[in-house]
């Protein structure tokens, strides 16, 4: 018994990890590639557009820009296993320091997004499956329908407009530190994480209904109906342990939707996370810096991923025995 | 199909609404009352005989932003989705046809591109390779490839392991002859769904992209671009957004009610929908006589 628990555990990660260990290591490559492809050199930032070209290639020999394209990518992504993302052309801080700065606001959003996401999505897919074929379910099924094709930037503007600006309920932009409470931290985040959530929060409720309307038709379900078990404890226990799969499955795609969402939601509500970093360092040419921002998004994207594999192989037994 | 696809009223308001997105496009820098870069002394004006929808915070006219932007947002939409149609696709067929090896690093491509954090890698992409809407379009149709590889190779994939493939390649059949009759015919109608998505999507990207300034230079007006404008006014003019998210939303929709019809309209549903139909206008018939 202890054995195989072991063993599923081991095969909760070693599975994913084959995906995943591709997937990071093309994702990187990319990143690289498309650094060099950009021809952008620290020179001219530093130099202006009117260096002389020894003066260009003495800057590049300092960054090593010089070797061959091959050495200085081992190189680089050496420097990532030790979380050095190496230093901004521009003002020459180290990427990786200013990058934890900005990540903390980024993440904090995303993840009230995923609360909001969960605890909304699952209310309304549940909710449908329980009136499943009713008026609710329809309405249910509509609603998310409406949410799902609304693109974040119309609803955090909608957002902005009606709450902060014509109701003046909520600050409109600007970041408060956890530190200084729970209550402006939160004022602060809800607007861009619902703004962020409204994807979401649709696609859970519906893969969640669909996963629970076809668990139900189950055998095992029926079984624990014949036996006498209690509605609550069916639903809980049965229904909802087997039916939850897709809907936590979508939740691992929707992340990278999250983190990239975070560019627009930023620039919207004024927060100054890695979404508005990256922007403002792409369209200066800061090759280092906007390299540290993808290496951390799929760095985030494939941890989540593996944490809700592990998550999924715990939680359904009846989907791994094939029952 | 096409005929099929017009019996259906959703279909019918979905083409009859883009026809229209399609005649703003061609015509609206021509069609637009004022020049959409001329300001005036009238800033932030409300909606008036002269001024249908306003004026921005320079005093130009909002309308003739809105129509002049039209063709910059849907062609390049348009062409998002074609770049993506091509990278996706043939990759997408092939893959169940040249090979593990083709197949196996192709999918390890597809899973890298669909685990991207898609608008970061968008910006990063357009503003390091020249920051122009040329460099928009193919970043972000070389990130949406992946919904047409995994649509494509799924569709081949039934049509390669069904009885009469196999019959004809024991026939002897060569690979070119089946993917030209057979494949094609499969894989059309789930392709055709997923453009229609894509251009939803795609013209959303688009969006978001100009209304960060990324792939376009202000002031050339763009649907998103006016948005962007338009939120450093809310306290002003609160509804301003309202307009260029209409327009966007309303084409948005109207794609994704296409791609609904046509998956209505293909294959077996479709079958269903055209009996019926004919059913029941049999039946009215033998009730009139």
């Amino acid at each position: 018994m202890r054995r195989s628990r072991g063993r599923r555990l081991a095969v909760s990660i070693g599975k994913p990890l084959a995906v995943f260990v591709p997937v990071f290591l093309l994702g990187t490559f990319f990143t690289f590639l498309l650094g060099h492809l950009s021809g952008r050199s620290p020179a001219y930032i530093q130099l202006g557009d009117a260096a002389t070209p020894e003066a260009v290639a003495a800057v590049e020999h300092e960054w090593g820009l010089d070797r061959p394209f091959g050495v200085q990518y081992v190189d680089w992504l050496g420097d990532i296993f030790r979380f050095d993302l190496g230093e901004s052309w521009f003002n020459g801080h180290s990427v990786a320091e200013v990058l934890l700065d900005r990540a903390v606001i980024t993440l904090s959003a995303a993840g009230v997004a995923l609360v909001i996401g969960v605890v909304a999505g699952f209310a309304l897919g549940a909710l449908a499956a329980r009136f499943h074929a009713t008026w609710v379910d329809r309405a249910v099924t509509g609603f998310t329908t409406t949410i799902s094709v609304l693109p974040p930037f119309v609803v955090g503007i909608a957002l902005v407009a009606v709450f902060a600006v014509s109701l003046d309920l909520l600050p409109a932009a600007g970041y408060v530190p956890i530190e200084a409470g729970l209550g402006p931290w939160l004022s602060h985040l809800i607007l861009p994480a619902i703004a962020l959530s409204f994807d979401t929060v649709a696609d859970v409720a519906r893969q969640l209904r669909d996963g629970l309307v076809s668990t139900k038709r189950e055998n095992y379900v029926t079984g624990a109906l014949v036996r006498g078990l209690g509605p609550r404890r069916i639903f809980f226990v049965h229904v909802l342990r087997n039916g939850v799969g897709p809907a936590l499955a979508v939740l691992g795609l929707k992340f990278p939707a999250l983190l990239g969402g975070a560019v627009v939601t930023e620039a919207i509500f004024g927060l100054s996370g890695y979404g508005v970093f990256a922007t403002q360092a792409a369209i200066r040419g800061d090759v280092p810096a906007v390299q540290g921002v993808l290496v951390v998004s799929v760095v985030l994207v494939v941890l989540f991923n593996l944490v809700v594999n592990v998550v999924l192989n715990r939680l359904a037994p009846a989907a791994a025995r094939g029952v | 199909m096409i005929k099929v696809l017009l019996r259906l009223p959703s279909a019918r308001i979905a083409i009859g609404v883009l026809l229209v997105i399609a005649v703003i496009t061609l015509f609206g820098p021509v069609l637009a009352p004022y020049d959409p870069l001329q300001g005036s002394d009238l800033t932030l004006a409300p909606p008036s005989a002269q001024h249908w929808l306003g004026t921005d915070y320079t005093g130009r006219d909002v309308l003739s932003r809105i129509l002049a932007g039209a063709p910059l947002s849907i062609v390049s939409t348009l062409e998002v989705a074609g770049i993506a149609l091509v990278l996706g696709t043939i990759p997408g067929i092939l893959s169940v046809y040249l090979g593990s090896i083709f197949e196996w690093v192709s999918l390890r491509l597809i899973d890298t591109l669909v685990a991207l954090p898609f608008l970061v890698f968008a910006v990063a992409m357009t503003a390091l390779l020249g920051n122009g809407i040329t460099q928009a379009m193919i970043a972000v149709g070389l990130l949406v490839a992946p919904l047409f590889y995994r649509v494509a190779r799924a569709a081949t994939l039934t049509v390669a392991q069904s009885q009469y493939v196999e019959a004809a390649v024991l026939a002897g059949a060569s690979t070119g002859w089946i993917v030209r009759r057979h494949v094609w015919a499969k894989v059309l109608p789930p392709i055709a769904i997923t453009l229609a998505t894509t251009l939803g999507l795609g013209l959303v990207v688009i969006s978001s992209l100009t209304f960060l300034g990324i792939g376009v230079q202000p002031p050339t007006p763009t649907w998103g671009g006016i948005l962007a404008s338009d939120l450093d006014y809310l306290p002003q003019k609160a509804y301003a957004p309202v307009f260029p998210a209409v327009i966007i939303l309303v084409t948005v929709l109207a794609f994704n009610m296409l791609a609904d019809a046509i998956r209505d309209a293909a294959g077996q549903s479709g079958r269903v929908l055209v009996g019926a139909r004919a059913a029941k206008a049999n039946r009215a018939r033998r009730v009139a006589a």
